[in-house]
């Protein structure tokens, strides 16, 4: 069977770290973390204070009055990244092309914030009414059915929520569709904004939040770091690609997807591995062939030392000639658009040969002894890499990605 | 134009993002472009306004602005009377 290769022809990104692709590039390979004080809720009544947050947004900068009133947060980075990713590809969105377009977005939290802002009016202050726009603000598919109606796409259009690994199996469905011809383009990616003050309790009281700061890996890591944005990639058929001379950033190649059936917040080390595994095979690639793993290094002592031993299980000897890295210690953990993120990080690492830094890296665990990129982003020219998301719920999206040649 | 006439049609006019001079009580909703999400929201803030409460079949009445105004003026005006009509009974 001929399946089609498809090409990663298009990059979005805001996040912590910048407002699109190249801010955020340039600070994973300067090592430049997002992360800092909290500044959307009164800090007093939070046990943590850090956070990743995309800071000086002015959503009026993207956005009229009227169409932003009616976007929450989450979804007007959806727009944003999906606005650069579509600009970077150069497409040209004829009638036809816009048909056999599909949409999907990853998001955990969905527009929770705008719901817990109105259900204070309803609680708190004691209304009896809540804003029409609740709904439509809140409900997790916005950020899909915004970015089709801002482009007039009609093609299969749909959102994945499995938390931490909405984005990747957002991008792995959108892979699939492009390869087995069922979409002749695809935006996918993820988007999440969850900075509001009740889901910052909701996650306080999981007790997996950093005191500090999220060091990935390390033997003094205390937790993970929230983090929000919005990431998108444009797919195609590759040969479409070079048809018209688009840049091709690297292929996707591979995806693969396992759940632990196990424990709803407990991660394995079985699940991940089988994941890992389906990706590899989806891909056509042996152990050997990657050298880098953008890892979902979460940063809790629990994720990091689970996924080490997936890992080594997986890879046996290979994991020692394996670049691991957790990119989540600097745009923080972005629940369902952290695979989004991740893959532009992965892509980009391809690309421009550099392997980005787990940065915050102070002790060697034992316990994770992997080669995680400490600190310092290093050149190395890498042919295949893996992105790693696994979600509480014990559900993994591990997807493959193959350098391109020009 | 009395204030709270005045009140509904600004209401109007902010919730469709339009001036206040494009708003008469001969206005339809129609011509103002209003779609079903807008009339919602136009609902939701009259409702707030006016510390009122509006029925779905009240709500499906309404063509035009000056049936809003009438609406809301019959509802605020019952609202006065239930509220005094405690100190009546008393």
């Amino acid at each position: 069977m001929g399946a089609r290769r498809v090409a990663v022809t298009g990059l979005g990104v805001i996040c912590a770290l910048g407002h699109n692709t190249a801010n955020t590039w340039d600070a994973i390979c300067e090592g430049k973390p997002g992360i800092a004080p909290i500044h959307s809720v009164d800090l007093s009544r939070l046990r943590f204070q850090n956070g990743a947050q995309v800071r000086g947004y002015d959503s009026g900068k993207y956005f009229e009055a009227s169409r932003a009133d009616m976007l929450d947060r989450f979804a007007q980075f959806a727009l944003i990244a999906a606005r650069e990713a579509l600009q970077s590809s150069g497409i040209e969105l004829t009638p036809e092309l816009r048909e056999m377009t599909a949409v999907v977005t990853g998001s955990c939290m969905g527009g929770q914030s705008t719901q817990d802002a109105q259900f204070v009016e309803l609680y708190e202050k004691a209304l009896n009414r809540v804003h029409p726009r609740t709904i439509p603000r809140t409900m997790a598919n916005a950020g899909a059915s915004q970015i089709s109606m801002e482009f007039g796409i009609t093609g299969p259009a749909f959102t994945v929520s499995t938390a931490c690994s909405s984005a990747n199996h957002a991008i792995g469905q959108a892979f699939w569709m492009v390869r087995e011809g069922s979409a002749e383009l695809a935006i996918a990616g993820g988007s999440e904004a969850p900075f509001s003050l009740g889901l910052l309790k909701a996650w306080e009281a999981m007790r997996v939040v950093s005191p500090d700061t999220c060091r990935p890996f390390s033997k003094d890591r205390r937790g993970l770091i929230l983090g929000e944005g919005g990431a998108m990639l444009v797919l195609e058929p590759l040969d479409a690609a070079q048809a018209r001379g688009a840049t091709i950033y690297a292929e996707v190649v591979g995806f693969g997807m396992s759940s632990d059936a196990h424990h709803i917040t407990q991660p394995s080390v079985e699940g991940p591995v089988r994941a890992m595994r389906a990706a590899l095979r989806d891909a056509g690639f042996l152990p050997e062939q990657i050298g880098y793993i953008n890892a979902h290094g979460t940063g809790t002592p629990t994720n990091d030392l689970t996924e080490t031993r997936a890992i080594r299980e997986l890879f046996a000897d290979h994991a020692d000639r394996l670049a691991v890295s957790s990119t989540k210690s600097l745009h923080g953990h972005a629940l369902g658009a952290a695979g989004a993120i991740e893959a532009v990080c992965t892509v980009l690492a391809l690309r421009e040969g550099l392997l980005p830094p787990t940065v915050n890296f102070t002790a060697l665990d034992p316990e994770c002894d992997l080669d995680v990129v400490p600190n310092r982003a290093r050149p190395a020219q890498v042919e295949c890499a893996l992105s790693n998301s696994f979600a509480f719920g014990g559900l993994n999206a591990v997807l493959a990605f193959r350098a391109h040649g020009d | 134009m009395d204030e709270s006439t005045e009140k509904v049609l600004s209401t109007v006019a902010s919730v469709r993002h339009i001036s206040r001079e494009r708003v008469s009580l001969e206005s339809s909703l129609e011509e103002l472009e209003f779609d079903s999400l807008d009339r919602v929201t136009l609902l939701f803030e009259l409702e707030k306004a006016f510390q009122i409460s509006i029925s779905d079949d009240e709500a499906r009445s309404i063509r035009n602005v000056r049936d809003v105004v009438e609406g809301v003026a019959k509802l605020v005006a019952g609202a006065a009377l239930d509220s005094a009509a405690p100190e009546a009974i008393k």
